[in-house]
């Protein structure tokens, strides 16, 4: 076995409120290809971004090769040879392929003149090793589909000579060819020589591809690095659910009611397949799925962000277009987003403002807003969902996660939906405003709302639904009761299990 | 970096396939156009006729390709038209104080770089956004002209100061300019690293950090050449006339940056090229003249140019909506 | 007004001096002590009155400007949109030989349309605003100078001149109907839902999409009503100088945003009020007729909109970072 390029020892970083990462220890060798797992918020874009220079850590050290060094920016890392591939590209969309991959260090000749003709061959020739000979260099970025544009910036990464290579969630929005290309290149690499730390949530991929995989949960490592060889599906999912959690999910059963929203082979673009489910008032659905499943794509469908191409929507039973949000809200239809801060709030508005914005219209006076009633609205939910705030006149670019998550929630349910949508309603908030959010669901279901919570977080999606729908690749694939629906069961359906066990016999030997 | 072992001229960039260049466009445009007037009245074929449009347009493309720099960069400078006017004021006061003219058209450039040195430094360093900057420098370098010069026309000029009046070769002296200009900006922003660095803050500043650029440095760079390029056209347009009025450059930067936004250069930065910006106001011009000779009202003009500011736009934005 | 004051927590109270109005205020103040201890024709009745006359057409077109920039857009076209409204009121009243009050209307109609196809093209075309008004900006001015063919019209009644000439009280006309506007707007912008939007989108355009708000109808409106505005504005305009220009007006439209940024109002959208807009202006008029009275020359006075322009926006930027 050969020696660790790059090693991780006893890494500790804390940010206000959460230790991120507590003595951790990580090692990758060269030629390999290590995964890593976890959970969201276990701490995996912390140590990426400890690994890269973007973030220094508090404690422990880092060794190259042997050798204790410190990483002080992320420009430093590259020199180091460390790059990292982020689900989100950064490329210039006008701009030439060759030169995306070669900005900043394009090959040049004296003065400072850039060498085209060079760059460009030399472009060629990356994007040979990596197989991708049918990209033509001269042509922009803007355009190229997501998996071409995500082999720019693995030419990018390789163009700096990089011989650790982070990818962090690659395959979340590829389709099915493109993945498969993407495994082609990361063997290629790893062929090469290349160290690569390999993040996904998606179990089958570490045993078509890694050689280790480290497992991390709330900031630690679980147990040790194991051999991909030496493992099982089942081992991985214990190792990254691990707790019980049951305590924590106060779910009371519902007792469903009338149909209230009906969906019927519900169609956008690529994303959204045929959809067809049902949702009855006062129970609470879990929608799981792997990330890039297309669970938020369905909820903007319903929702009338990205309105439905063809298929039914019915609403108490009765067949209904939705155009745009407003059309939806109209309806009794209230999303309340996974992208808080982008799609959820005014950040530099006040909790009053924010809260009061959905139900505007009907706080007008001829069509002044009554303030007075601004306010009881504001204070209501203020007091009924805890939100912890100095005054309603806060602007909530100041609140924690948490309440500013309740302020979002605030938002919608003075709308008084029939139906709520929720998109990973508890991410990256703190334990304690995630159990209040919990209650809080419960008690609404009870009242008879109809709740689609999406999660991916599976203890959330098992502890607090009343039946869970599968989605993978767009379409739902499974539907379980509360019963049924075991952490197994959901992973398998997410995962495709059958497809799982019929690559892994048919490409190597290990025992799945 | 690695240097070749024998470094040559690199590679003339291969014609591009997938997108109809807004250049090709504009000198189809160009020459239709060209066609079309002299269909109906050959004197616009003349070659008087056509070097005195492109002598009209100089002084606009000179500026206009320091303009496409800035906008390339995520930037806009509506200062320019008072910074031409004070340049030329320059100019003109020194020529007739009896200092040499070369050393007064030296000055006029170096007072441009100086105030696009100080734009640049708002911009880069203050972190005010160009557009409130060169706003506020709009009105700072009109008002302070005319404070300083109390609203007299500059005269009785040396015979030597009238350079754009002058022809080398036959070609006249703007021409000259103009065509050197636009090759050395387009070569320095198609070839250099830190023309390409320009393409690469305007078009996604953050990964041009990661890459290892520093925009401000960019920022403040293309400022300050867009500066001196405003007075180097405030010296060619100082020396077509007889005499400097106080008021020189008064809507300037309207026919600059249209000039720019016609020849393809994205006002959301980015993308772009000098020869584009070129043609572009090229093109504007040539419209005004063709009208002249359609006799057509030229009290229509602007609204014609107007009009084809916005088509050219929204093929623009159409061409774009269909890529992404 | 059914509008109530709205419950203010006493650090608001505390915190009004330190918000841009409290600080425009404080300049404004001083500006005039200085400005009437350097002339003693400053701070005369006649002379502050006088002024109002001249930033009315101004201070029109910063009120929706103000709405437009916090919307997170801008108008440069509103200079050319007076002059061509302006245009339409000479020439249909003059060529056309309509009644005045019909041409007052044309005027009127003439700003909305220009306005509504801003609004078109921004809203629902999405081209970028300034690019889109920058175009207009030369076309609204192109059909001034081609349907005028740059010959003015003159010799309007002299019942006309009221509104640009005439007084209400002691109060020039138009600063009369300015006032009415003014609070108008700013019970729009502060008070109403609509104005609430205008923030909303100003402040994240998805997220209010997201909450129902009909984003493109808001933008549309904001522009149609800028080209209002510019109509009004050219109406009041025609009637003070008793002529139409094609030329009118070429510029203002740098006059009205500096007026705006300098009001504290956010070139990136979002935040600003129509209040520091007013103050913004009021510093800008008073500075330059004050140095009028002390001897500047007309244009030279122009530098100190620049002036106070960055130096605002830099003591702004100093202030909310702490």
């Amino acid at each position: 076995m050969s020696e660790p390029v790059i090693e991780l020892r006893g890494i500790s970083k804390r940010f206000p409120g959460v230790q991120a990462l507590d003595n951790v220890s990580f090692d990758v060798r060269e030629g390999e290809v290590h995964a890593l797992l976890g959970e969201n918020g276990a701490g995996k874009s912390t140590l990426i971004k400890i690994l890269t220079g973007a973030y220094q850590a508090d404690g422990g050290q880092i060794f190259l090769r042997g050798k204790p060094v410190t990483i002080p920016d992320t420009r430093h890392g590259l020199k180091l040879g460390i790059a990292a591939i982020y689900q989100e590209l950064s490329l210039y969309p006008d701009l030439s392929v060759a030169e995306n991959i070669f900005m900043g260090h394009h090959p040049s000749l004296r003065g400072g003149l850039v060498n085209w003709r060079q760059m460009e061959q030399r472009a060629r020739a990356i994007l040979h090793e990596l197989d991708a000979d049918d990209l033509d260099v001269s042509r922009p970025v803007r355009g190229l589909s997501v998996g071409n544009q995500q082999r720019v910036e693995i030419a990018k990464a390789l163009s700096h000579d990089a011989r650790i290579l982070i990818m962090d969630e690659p395959t979340a929005a590829l389709t099915k060819h493109d993945v498969d290309q993407l495994f082609a290149i990361v063997r290629r690499l790893r062929e090469r020589g290349v160290a690569v730390v390999y993040i996904t949530h998606r179990l089958e991929e570490v045993f078509l591809l890694a050689d280790r995989v480290t497992v991390l949960r709330d900031g630690r490592v679980v147990g040790e690095t194991l051999d991909v060889s030496k493992t099982s599906q089942a081992e991985l999912i214990r190792m990254m659910v691990g707790r019980t959690l049951d305590t924590l999910f106060p779910k009371t059963p519902a007792q469903p009611g009338e149909v209230v929203l009906e969906v019927r082979n519900l169609c956008y673009g690529r994303t959204t397949r045929k959809v067809n489910f049902i949702l009855r008032q006062g129970e609470i659905v879990g929608l799981a799925g792997l990330v890039g499943a297309g669970r938020s794509e369905l909820a903007q469908v319903i929702f009338g962000v990205t309105p439905a191409e063809s298929g039914e929507i019915r609403v108490n039973g009765r067949p209904v277009s939705i155009r745009s949000p407003r059309e939806a809200m109209a309806l009794g239809i209230a999303y309340v987003p996974e992208d808080r801060k982008n799609q959820g709030l005014l950040l530099r508005m006040n909790v009053r403002e924010n809260t009061a914005l959905a139900v505007l219209r009907q706080l007008l006076r001829y069509g002044f807003i009554d303030y007075a009633a601004e306010d009881r609205l504001a204070k209501e939910y203020v007091e009924q969902l805890q939100i912890r705030t100095p005054s309603l006149l806060q602007q909530v670019v100041n609140l924690s996660g948490g309440n500013q998550q309740k302020v979002v929630l605030a938002k919608w349910l003075a709308t008084k939906p029939k139906v709520l949508i929720l998109d990973e309603p508890t991410r990256g908030i703190d334990v304690g405003a995630k159990a209040e959010i919990h209650r809080l669901m419960n008690a609404l279901a009870q009242q008879g709302m109809a709740i689609l919570m999406i999660s991916s977080e599976l203890p959330e999606i098992l502890g607090m639904s009343d039946r869970v729908l599968v989605m993978r690749q767009g379409t739902i694939v499974a539907e379980l009761d509360r019963a049924q629906a075991t952490q197994e069961a959901v992973v398998a359906a997410a995962m495709g299990a059958d497809e799982l066990h019929m690559t892994l016999v048919a490409s190597t030997s290990l025992n799945p | 970096m690695s240097t070749p072992a024998a470094p040559t001229l690199p590679p003339l960039p291969r014609p591009r396939r997938w997108v109809v260049q807004q250049e090709s466009v504009l000198v189809a445009a160009i020459l239709a156009l060209t066609l079309c007037v002299s269909l109906v009245n050959p004197d616009f074929l003349n070659t008087s006729n056509l070097l005195d449009i492109a002598v009209n347009t100089a002084y606009i493309a000179v500026a206009a390709a320091g303009m496409t720099m800035v906008i390339v960069s995520g930037n806009i400078d509506i200062s320019v038209g008072s910074m031409l006017g004070v340049c030329a004021t320059i100019a003109g006061e020194l020529a007739r104080n009896d200092v040499p003219v070369p050393l007064a058209f030296a000055a006029a450039v170096i007072a441009g770089g100086i105030m696009g040195a100080v734009n640049g430094a708002l911009v880069a360093y203050a972190r005010i956004p160009a557009i409130v900057v060169t706003l506020g420098m709009l009105s700072i370098l009109r008002g302070g002209l005319i404070l300083v010069t109390q609203g007299r026309w500059i005269e009785s000029l040396p015979q030597a100061f009238f350079f754009s009046q002058r022809s080398t070769l036959g070609i006249p002296n703007p021409v000259w300019v103009m065509v050197i200009v636009a090759l050395l900006v387009w070569f320095f922003m198609r070839y250099h690293r830190l023309g390409r660095a320009i393409y690469a803050v305007g078009g996604n500043a953050e990964a041009a950090r990661l890459a290892g650029i520093n925009p401000r440095q960019v920022h403040f760079f293309v400022f300050v050449v867009n500066g001196l390029l405003v007075g180097l056209a405030a010296v060619l347009y100082a020396s077509k006339f007889t005499a400097i009025q106080s008021n020189a450059g008064q809507g300037f930067e309207l026919a600059v940056i249209s000039g720019t936004v016609v020849g393809g250069v994205s006002i959301l930065g980015g993308t772009g090229t000098v020869l584009g910006a070129v043609l572009g106001s090229l093109l504007i011009s040539q419209i005004g003249t063709a009208a002249v000779f359609l006799k057509v009202s030229p009290f229509w003009l602007q609204a014609v140019q107007g009009g084809l500011i916005l088509l050219t736009v929204l093929v623009d934005v159409l061409r774009r909506r269909r890529m992404t | 007004m059914t509008a109530r004051t709205p419950t203010l927590s006493p650090a608001r109270h505390v915190r009004v001096l330190r918000t841009q109005e409290g600080v425009l205020f404080i300049i404004l103040l001083v500006i005039i002590v200085v400005l009437s201890l350097l002339s003693d024709r400053f701070l005369t009745a006649n002379n502050l009155l006088n002024q109002t006359r001249l930033l009315t057409e101004t201070a029109l077109l910063a009120l929706p400007m103000t709405l437009i920039i916090i919307g997170g857009g801008i108008d440069l076209s509103v200079g050319s949109t007076l002059a061509w409204s302006a245009v339409m009121l000479g020439f249909s009243w003059q060529l056309l030989g309509l009644p005045l009050p019909l041409a007052v209307l044309v005027c009127l109609l003439t700003g909305l349309l220009g306005g509504a196809v801003n609004g078109y093209l921004i809203a629902y075309v999405r081209v970028p605003p300034l690019i889109a008004t920058l175009a207009t900006l030369a076309i609204y001015r192109g059909f001034s100078f081609g349907i005028s063919q740059a010959r003015s019209a003159r010799g309007f009644p002299e019942e006309f001149a009221f509104w640009g000439q005439g007084q209400i009280g002691p109060f020039p006309t138009q600063f009369v109907v300015l006032v009415v506007l003014i609070v108008a707007a700013h019970l729009l912008l502060s008070r109403t839902g609509f104005g609430r939007w205008v923030y909303a989108i100003g402040n994240n355009e998805v997220a209010a999409r997201y909450s129902g708000i009909p984003v493109e109808r808001v933008k549309f409106t904001l522009y149609a009503l800028s080209g209002l505005m510019a109509g009004l504005a050219a109406f009041i305009f025609t009637s003070r100088v008793t002529t139409t220009r094609a030329d009118a007006a070429t510029g203002l439209e740098l006059d009205v945003i500096a007026a705006v940024v300098l009001g504290g109002t956010s070139i990136f959208g979002g935040s600003g009020s129509v209040v520091g807009t007013m103050l913004g202006l009021a510093i800008i008029t008073l500075l330059r007729n004050g140095l009028l009275l002390t001897g500047v020359k007309g244009d030279a006075t122009f530098m100190v909109i620049g002036v106070v322009l960055i130096i605002a926006v830099l003591i702004n930027d100093l202030v909310r970072k702490r």
